[in-house]
């Protein structure tokens, strides 16, 4: 377990010795000692501290501000409104586009001015001392209501609406239509989806189950709230730190914004106390904003209470599921009406909802329909696998329902229907080779499905299984391997490691040159420094960025033959990489080290030129990964309360680079799932305010609720991850609703609608409330 | 309020601070004593990345107000290694993978130190008691029983 100096005996079928290795993380003594530097932990001389005035209504006008006791207030800089900041790109369709409102407060919690001082508690103060006046306005809050044709609107209608962040987080081949007719409606985007004859199928179906399903509206809970410091020096130079999983994006953002040059911006990364889809580019442009109207540097760090009310939460969702299945299991036709609250701007991604909703399972008769809805909340943005486990929710309920109602094993009516490689997505691109099937193989054999005839012997007690998928986004990536003059190598990429991915790039470096893990340092470098990576969303780092650092390696190997040729007397296809040197293949006494070679091309008056690797990739096919997930829980028919006995997820990862890491992603997402599954939930009042901007009342999965969750790692190659890995960091957290509400239902007979479940819900479900 | 000067033993070493009497103890050490390891992540005691050992006891330090910390001795994330070497509980996280983001950190390994200082033989249950007043959102926390567990297992000698 301890970080390899020796090359291990291979230990798979194909020769790795580094790559499938569990191997400890990189920044591991750093995390564990306090050492790790966040983007609070730093200070910069002459840096001031930022507090925002955050609106205390959902829908208004605001008639007028007067900031004069709050700039009166002693130590305070400077207070910063909308008629005070900077010239910068304003589009008021776009969250991401707009700093303060000058007129109209569109969702509470809407940032509408900023205090700057030295002392972050003076900042606070003066906060509270400027004077709003506000002309409240009626507040649509409920999404289902706000697509009837009467409802009131929820804003001015929308312009130019920029879907880039959302295309980090999922490619698929569709596009949201976007509403932009002349008829004003609270409706952003929809996506229809047909194929068959729904009406046919169902007219031929043995049994028809019709249901709708409630998720309810959720925050990614980083233990670290958005953390940005920025500053500008008279140069013109833009320096940005910020906790973010998309360096690239923010300074090509900020870049659009201020009329910038990019290479004038210097976007890093801090480390990111995690992210989860939430920290993609929040409040960067207001912190840039801020330090170019102040020329100081400016650091604003949330507060909870701030990151709650303001950041970029997961959708509520109200979906309409009807389904068909023959006798024999199997599903013949879907109907969907999908309805994703977007908050006050659009960024749900109801493509995604739509696309799995109907492409778990064969069905030759599909009618789908998704509505992007505007409401005056604060708006939202990706949570792991964005509108994914929503939409699962629905399809992995009615499977189990449909299965039940004709005396069927659940599993082997998901089995019997399960997507393969060739089948066509609701949008009819067709899957490349995936791992559905294996997975739901897997969990059949795991112990816990194998035993849940005997759990379920117990009073109260329910397995529950469901699937769940995400299809992972994609991005051009590049890096750059570097040999030292001892021959060890530096690799450097451009992607956020949010993960650990850096470690396993660590290892597939190693791998391709047959070095010790410890030969290989990584580092990812500002966005100055570092070659191009595409946001380190939509599981796609590894994936990408990984396939981008094995070809800087081989690159850098061809480059060390090709130096090798003289001096060895031989041709690059007769060496090979061994023990730290090339050598000649059947000869390994005629060999140059890599510490030879790096001193050959570092040293003074060197007769080689420096070695430097360089990987470039674009990704055009995605790798979806797949999961079944099994729950086991205890009901309190009286209370509601549930008990979590155990939690079992197999997950196809295509190769398992590090196991350690790919255990903890699974681990991590089944925990996100159970917590959607049985208490997150943020709660709106009628006039559109959030009761529970803070951890004790929106709750989080404890030690005390988790059993152990166990892993089971399923391996179906992609085709052009390295290695075979696919995409693994998001799949885990989709199916956790559906498997818990599954195994409720079995456990005590509770067909609970609306996730979270809570007490509440399950003894209203069983009518004893 | 005028400011108080407050003397404490940080991590074995006595020091005198002057503070704001509404600073709390977090924003002491973060702040005014350079040590930057505990986390603020929610301010309200829900979270635990602030937790630190209060003269034996585990506290959330973004709850306990500076003068409150006078005269006690305060162990942080930074004072647990000894000689350079990381204590038990530090070495295990790394080694099962009980860390991701590494936000939560700081203040749950303080929490399984405090646990394995009252009971260095906990059963599961113990240990998901002895935990759950920190919340970790990246693992799952499953790794981080099987450190505790390892960790454990070293302090009692049994590696």
């Amino acid at each position: 377990m301890a970080r390899e100096t020796t090359i291990r005996p291979p230990t798979d079928a194909n020769g790795h010795h580094a790559v499938g290795q569990r191997v400890t993380r990189l920044e591991g003594p750093a995390k564990v000692t306090g050492r790790t530097v966040y983007a609070d932990d730093m200070k910069l001389p002459g840096m001031v501290h930022a507090k925002v005035l955050y609106a205390p209504y959902a829908h208004a006008l605001i008639k007028s501000m007067d900031t004069a006791a709050a700039e009166a207030l002693s130590g305070v800089h400077s207070v910063i409104t909308a008629m005070d900041l900077p010239e910068y790109a304003r589009n008021d369709s776009n969250r991401r586009n707009l700093i303060f409102p000058d007129k109209e407060v569109l969702f509470y919690g809407q940032p509408l001015a900023a205090v700057l001082a030295e002392d972050p508690h003076v900042a606070e103060e003066a906060v509270g001392l400027i004077d709003v006046a506000y002309e409240v306005l009626p507040a649509v809050i409920d999404p289902v209501a706000a697509i009837e044709p009467g409802s009131p609107l929820v804003r001015e209608p929308l312009g130019d609406v920029d879907r880039s962040e959302e295309r980090g987080h999922v490619s698929v081949q569709s596009e949201e239509t976007e509403q932009t007719d002349d008829r004003p409606t609270n409706i952003a985007s929809t996506a229809p989806f047909r194929r068959g004859d729904v009406d046919a199928s169902f007219a031929a179906a043995d049994v028809i189950v019709e249901n709708t399903w409630r998720s309810s509206m959720t925050h990614q809970s980083y233990i670290e709230p958005h953390s940005t410091i920025a500053s500008y020096d008279v140069s013109g130079e833009l320096n940005v730190w910020t906790s973010t999983q998309a360096p690239f994006y923010i300074r090509d953002e900020l870049a659009m914004a201020f009329g910038i040059l990019e290479n004038r911006i210097r976007v890093t990364a801090t480390e990111v106390g995690g992210g989860f889809g939430g920290k993609i580019y929040l409040h960067e442009l207001l912190t840039a904003a801020l330090a170019i109207k102040v020329q100081r540097p400016v650091k604003y760090i949330m507060s909870r209470k701030d990151d709650m009310l303001a950041a970029t939460p997961a959708p509520f969702a109200h979906i309409e599921l009807k389904t068909g299945m023959k006798k024999d299991g199997t599903l013949t036709a879907l109907q969907a009406k999908l309805i994703y609250d977007s908050g006050a701007f659009p960024g749900a991604s109801v493509l995604a909802g739509c696309i799995l909703i109907g492409g778990y399972y064969k069905c030759d008769n599909l009618d789908i329909m998704g509505y992007e809805v505007l409401t005056n909340k604060v708006s939202v943005g990706a949570l792991r696998a964005p509108a994914a486990h929503n939409a699962t929710f629905a399809i992995e309920r009615h499977m189990d329902i449909m299965a039940r109602e004709l005396g069927l094993d659940p599993l082997e009516v998901r089995l019997k229907n399960a997507v393969e490689e060739g089948d066509p997505m609701p949008n009819g691109q067709p899957y490349p080779r995936i791992g559905l099937r294996e997975c739901l193989e897997a969990a059949a054999d795991s112990r816990l499905w194998r035993d849940r005839r005997e759990i379920e012997s117990k009073s109260n007690r329910g397995v529950g299984i469901a699937v769940g998928g995400w299809l992972g986004g994609l991005q051009p990536a590049s890096a750059i391997a570097a040999l030292n003059k001892d021959g060890t190598v530096n690799i450097t990429v451009g992607s956020a490691d949010i993960t650990g991915t850096n470690t396993s790039f660590q290892q597939i470096a190693a791998e391709v040159l047959n070095l010790p893990l410890d030969r290989v340092n990584v580092t990812y470098g500002d966005t100055r420094t570092a070659p191009y990576a595409g946001m380190s969303a939509g599981s796609k780092t590894l994936y990408t960025v990984g396939r981008a650092v094995k070809l800087a390696c081989e690159d850098m190997r061809d480059q060390m033959f090709d130096l090798a040729k003289q001096r060895l007397e031989a041709e690059p296809e007769d060496m090979e990489l061994a023990n730290g040197q090339v050598q000649i293949k059947g000869a390994p006494d005629r060999a140059m080290t890599f510490a030879r070679l790096g001193y050959l091309s570092t040293n003074f008056g060197a007769p080689f030129p420096a070695v430097v690797g360089r990987g470039a990739i674009t990704a055009r096919k995605n790798a979806p990964g797949f999961t079944a997930q099994i729950a086991d829980v205890e009901v309190d028919p009286d209370t509601g309360d549930v008990t979590l006995h155990g939690f079992t997820i197999a997950q196809d990862v295509g190769f398992a680079i590090n196991p350690l890491s790919v255990e903890g992603q699974m681990q991590g997402g089944a925990s996100q799932g159970i917590g959607l599954a049985l208490w997150e939930e943020m709660l709106y009042d009628e006039e559109g305010r959030l009761l529970n901007p803070n951890l004790l009342d929106y709750r989080l999965p404890t030690s005390r609720d988790l059993p152990p969750i166990e892993t089971i790692i399923v391996e179906v190659p992609s085709e052009e991850g390295p290695f075979g890995a696919r995409i693994v960091g998001e799949p885990s957290i989709v199916a956790g609703i559906a498997a818990i509400g599954n195994a409720i239902e079995n456990a005590v007979g509770a067909r609970v609608t609306e996730s979270p479940f809570t007490p509440e819900r399950i003894v209203r479900t069983l009518g004893k409330l | 309020m005028p400011k108080q000067l407050i003397s404490l033993t940080i991590n074995g070493t006595p020091r005198e601070v002057t503070v704001e009497p509404s600073w709390t103890l977090l924003e002491t050490t973060r702040e005014a004593l350079n040590l930057t390891g505990p986390k603020e992540g929610c301010g309200t005691g829900d979270c635990g990345a602030c937790s630190m050992i209060v003269d034996g006891r585990l506290v959330t330090s973004c709850l306990m107000l500076a003068p409150q910390a006078n005269g006690r001795r305060v162990t942080t994330i930074e004072g647990l290694q000894t000689n350079g070497t990381l204590d038990p509980v530090q070495q295990a996280f790394i080694e099962t993978g009980g860390l991701q983001c590494g936000f939560c950190i700081p203040g749950m390994i303080m929490a399984a130190r405090d646990l394995l200082d009252r009971n260095d033989n906990p059963s599961p249950k113990e240990i998901r008691d002895g935990l759950a007043g920190n919340l970790c959102r990246c693992t799952g926390y499953t790794k981080i029983y099987e450190a505790v567990e390892l960790a454990a297992q070293r302090i009692r000698g049994g590696d």
